[in-house]
């Protein structure tokens, strides 16, 4: 025990030595797994951010969940990252000084379950349980959000979640057994609703009761008024990879297939068929930010959303 | 009590270090919070949360789990002392089983017990059985062989034998196999419940960790952690200690001295 502190010391004092840059600029940026960073993933393989930044030593870390990412911007490894706005705001909330500067994705998010019996959030018994990545995603704050207004107590599923990869929390559910529904995204949700007996009960829009943004990008206070040269040219180099989307998915199709080892065809569906929609809006923030506040998991909001978003202005 | 003393102490040096480290690396509270944040986390999980049922919860499952353990660790070892067929079939299961980590197993648990306490308390069994059954079969190796000769001349039965000759004359083996199981049992749990999520409603000190985190309460973080800490501490000084004390040491055959 005694040994396991010590170690925990040095490794703190190894991460907050490291991580400083010298002169020429480097970005390490962090995503995590999924069609939804599709821009992200062609704005690597086809090397549009070193097109525009040929001075910057551009990193690419994959990192398993938002909390991951989060710990590595903190301790000074991770410049950008990629993730789910209700992450952002919790990280906003406790301190980390970063903000929003662009949104990468809209997705069709759902609620799925094989059981016949539930209907809608209410049908749920206490023993049956929801999967979804873990508590503080997205997927959790509609599902609070959706429980709240149905059900009139945001956290009624709190004690019933069980922490699930996506992948993971699909072949949960379809072994029709412990878990009783999932909260997911795409490819997940056309995967499962395309299996016998599947139906979705709940879907993001229906909980947020509008429009929002999936994945947004976020930078640190740190490269943004150092470089705010190497943000913007990201963000060019992430609408070039939308635009190659929309104009030429067969080609995007392509270049993300090694990256997926999925059929190109496949990809080719989910990229055109609607339940994923690119762009570099970022809608939503005010309705999570508000929910995220009332329902506790916020302490605080910002005066002006300047305060956590690039170039808006208000 | 001498030990006590000593131990009080370098804990009580080492949170001198923790607050110095604070007080020179100019650590964000977020990265390292101070002893003070983590008591004041630990507090409001107590008052606010329900930390105290969590503790419960996770030395339930552990101790269902060990107790579980204890028993087929018992069955295995009267298995391999009975014959040399059954000496051998035990010695291949451990080989195969004993380094297979828990965690490694938790797929295939999911599988076949989902994601409930009933796979919590399968892992902590497969964690603690093994080197519950080596430490028993090195106990009885150890043994003298005039003890089993006595017994012989004695014309004991096999189970008068084993109770009355073999287990007590490798207690000190059974002990240090139980604090073994206990501290992997403990291990594997707190992995297993951050990645099974909530049993029994509120989940236990693991899920207490993992949803500090990913609500980036950093302090709570450390308060779980510290639970961890303290209860392997009392455990091991207080609960094994006497034990021990009680025991073998008073009988004069620990291993240690």
């Amino acid at each position: 025990m005694r040994i396991s502190l010590t170690v925990l010391l040095v490794l703190l004092l190894t991460v907050s030595c490291t991580g400083k840059h010298g002169d020429t600029v480097q970005l390490t940026i962090a995503e995590q797994y999924g069609l939804a960073y599709a821009p992200l993933q062609i704005a690597k393989e086809e090397g549009y951010i070193s097109e525009l930044l040929p001075e910057t030593t551009v990193e690419w870390v994959k990192l398993g969940n938002t909390a991951a990412i989060r710990e590595a911007i903190l301790g000074g490894k991770v410049d950008m990252g990629f993730m789910g706005i209700p992450p952002f705001l919790i990280g906003w909330d406790k301190g980390m000084k970063w903000k929003i500067f662009t949104g990468l994705s809209k997705a069709e998010l759902g609620l799925i379950t094989w059981r016949d019996d539930i209907l809608d959030l209410k049908d749920f018994g206490p023993e049956d349980k929801i999967a979804l990545p873990q508590p503080g995603s997205i997927q959790h704050i509609l599902l609070s959000m959706a429980a709240g207004k149905e059900l009139g107590k945001s956290d009624a599923f709190d004690n019933r979640l069980v922490t699930m990869k996506h992948p993971d929390g699909m072949s949960a559910l379809l072994s029709k057994r412990d878990v009783t529904a999932h909260f997911t995204s795409p490819p997940y949700v056309r995967m499962e609703m395309k299996e016998p007996g599947m139906h979705m009960i709940l879907n993001g829009e229906e909980a947020m009761g509008g429009d929002f943004t999936f994945i947004v990008g976020a930078v640190t206070d740190t490269l943004h008024e150092k470089h705010p040269e190497v943000v913007e040219a990201v963000k060019d180099a992430l609408a070039k990879a939308m635009v190659l989307i929309k104009q030429n998915p067969g080609k995007a199709s392509a270049i993300l297939k090694d990256e997926f080892s999925l059929d190109e065809k496949e990809i080719y569906t989910y990229l055109t068929d609607g339940s994923l929609r690119y762009s570099e809006d970022i809608e939503g923030v005010p309705d999570f930010l508000a929910f995220m506040k009332n329902s506790g998991y916020l302490k605080k909001t910002p005066k002006n959303l300047n305060e956590i978003i690039i170039g808006v202005d208000e | 009590m001498k030990k006590t003393g000593e131990r009080t102490g370098w804990i009580f040096l080492l949170i001198l270090l923790w607050v110095a480290l604070i007080r020179i690396g100019g650590f964000s509270p977020l990265i390292l919070p101070s002893p003070r944040d983590v008591l004041k986390a630990l507090y409001e999980g107590f008052t606010q949360g329900n930390l105290g049922w969590q503790i419960l919860i996770s030395m339930g499952l552990v101790l269902t789990g060990l107790t579980a353990a204890s028993v087929s660790a018992l069955l295995f070892f009267l298995v391999s002392v009975s014959s040399r067929a059954g000496k051998s079939f035990i010695e291949t299961l451990t080989i195969i089983f004993h380094p297979l980590a828990g965690i490694a197993l938790l797929p295939v648990v999911i599988l076949w017990f989902g994601t409930g306490a009933l796979s919590i308390v399968f892992i902590i069994l497969h964690s603690a059985l093994w080197p519950m059954v080596t430490n028993l079969s090195a106990g009885y190796q150890s043994l003298p062989e005039t003890y089993l000769m006595v017994g012989r001349n004695y014309e004991l039965s096999k189970w008068r034998m084993s109770t009355k000759i073999i287990l007590p004359g490798s207690l000190p083996y059974i002990l240090a196999g139980l604090k073994i199981s206990w501290s992997r049992s403990w291990r594997a749990l707190i992995s297993a419940e951050m990645i099974f999520g909530a049993v029994f409603k509120t989940g236990g000190v693991g899920w207490y960790i993992f949803s500090r985190r990913v609500f980036m309460d950093t302090p709570g973080m450390f308060a779980g952690i510290t639970v961890v800490i303290i209860i392997g501490i009392l455990m091991e000084d207080l609960f094994f200690g006497i034990l021990e004390k009680k025991t073998v040491l008073k009988w004069g055959m620990s291993l240690e001295s």
